[in-house]
């Protein structure tokens, strides 16, 4: 009996300490932590809307209303330049083959993707993972919102992606997360 | 042991994965890519250091009866605490090893120098051995990892080494790749060792 409160108490104090350590360790570098996440998300809306000079996000009731639907629909960012709003900047995180891929959708005011880019992801190196080449998502740029966006094998044509190889699945993850997106555009401008 | 010995140990004579088949769940899910296994092999070595650098420093206060427990909470608290300082200031690292990260707890290669070496022997030598068993860890790791990517694509660290008329295997680096290839690296490295052993 004695033995197993003397054990209980030494497992405790090693605990204890753990834990002390784990929570200075969170409060010292939790600060550092959000505003890098900050910042890489500002990075990646930049890259997507490279016109727009600073960010604010949406109207919490619209961008709950849009989420209510469509669920994938993560983080919705109006685009402004000198005080006018010229494109948004919509964060996704779509099904992949290996999880959720995060894809930041830029549509320009006048219905045009200006960009996309593949956030965090767990697609297969070498295969899903070429997503992040710029010859992959670069197809996105320029194309039109009026018609939805489809994946092909190979000859990709006006609203057409070429898939990569080997990575259908990545390929129509990134795409549902673009289609999601210009969904949620024309909700956003009632178009 | 003396120091310098544990450190060869590791890398060679008792490598984690060629000879301890250690850590095969980190070993086969992440070496699609030589980087990738470079990755998993330096953040398990960082660990490696620390958990068997506390684990020595508190071996005689830590009863035998409840060693596995008190490693395993030092273990953990030492993967979080190092992603956490990976993600707040070397974001440029974390984003290459942070998906690692978490697979380290799991990793049964630390728990078991904890167990084996660290729990019995001085500081010096358990931060030579933990040094060396992630070091052989590693060096395993991105083998394994150019292996699979030089058959499964063509590169390896992502620089293209056939051109575009190699038609790359791609089970290579899928998941089976990873049991062909290091089933075949098993039986070459025991095959060398082998013939050293005959020959001495």
């Amino acid at each position: 009996m004695r033995e197993i409160v003397k054990l209980g108490v030494i497992l405790l104090i090693i605990c204890s300490i753990a834990a002390l350590f784990l929570g200075l360790t969170y409060e010292f570098t939790i600060d550092q932590i959000l505003a890098q996440r900050k910042a890489i998300n500002e990075q990646a809306r930049k890259e997507v809307l490279p016109e727009a000079q600073e960010f604010k996000p949406i109207d919490e009731d619209v961008l709950n209303k849009i989420i209510s639907e469509n669920d994938t629909i993560k983080e919705i960012y109006g685009g402004y330049k000198e005080g006018n709003i010229i494109g948004y900047a919509i964060k996704t995180a779509p099904q992949g083959y290996g999880g959720p891929v995060e894809v930041i959708t830029g549509i320009s005011k006048d219905g045009k993707i200006s960009g996309v880019r593949i956030g965090n992801h767990l697609e297969t190196p070498g295969l899903g993972a070429n997503a992040t080449n710029p010859s992959f998502y670069k197809q996105y740029h320029n194309k039109s919102i009026d018609k939805k966006l489809e994946v092909v094998k190979a000859s990709p044509g006006e609203n057409e992606i070429q898939a990569l190889s080997g990575a259908t699945i990545t390929s129509d993850a990134v795409t549902d997360g673009v289609n999601y997106s210009i969904e949620a555009f024309k909700t956003i401008t009632g178009k | 042991m003396k120091p310098f010995k544990a450190l060869i140990n590791g890398l060679f004579k008792e490598n984690p994965v060629f000879i301890q088949l250690l850590g095969m769940c980190p070993t086969l899910a992440v070496t699609n890519s030589a980087i990738n296994g470079m990755g998993m092999g330096l953040a398990t070595t960082a660990v490696l250091l620390g958990s068997n650098t506390v684990i020595a420093v508190f071996r005689k206060f830590i009863p035998s009866k409840i060693r596995i427990p008190s490693f395993i909470v030092v273990i953990a608290s030492f993967v979080t605490i190092v992603g956490l300082i990976m993600e707040g200031y070397f974001p440029a690292l974390y984003k290459s090893l942070g998906l690692f990260i978490p697979l380290i707890v799991v990793n049964c290669l630390i728990l078991a120098r904890a167990e084996a070496f660290a729990s019995k022997n001085r500081v010096i030598s358990s931060v030579a051995d933990g040094l060396g068993m992630g070091l052989g860890f590693t060096w395993a790791l991105v083998l394994l990892g150019a292996v699979r990517e030089f058959f499964g694509t063509g590169n390896i660290f992502g620089i293209n080494l056939l051109g575009e008329s190699f038609k790359p295997a791609l089970i290579m680096i899928l998941p089976p790749g990873a049991f062909l290839a290091l089933g075949i690296l098993l039986a070459i490295y025991n095959a060398i060792k082998i013939k050293k052993m005959a020959k001495a």
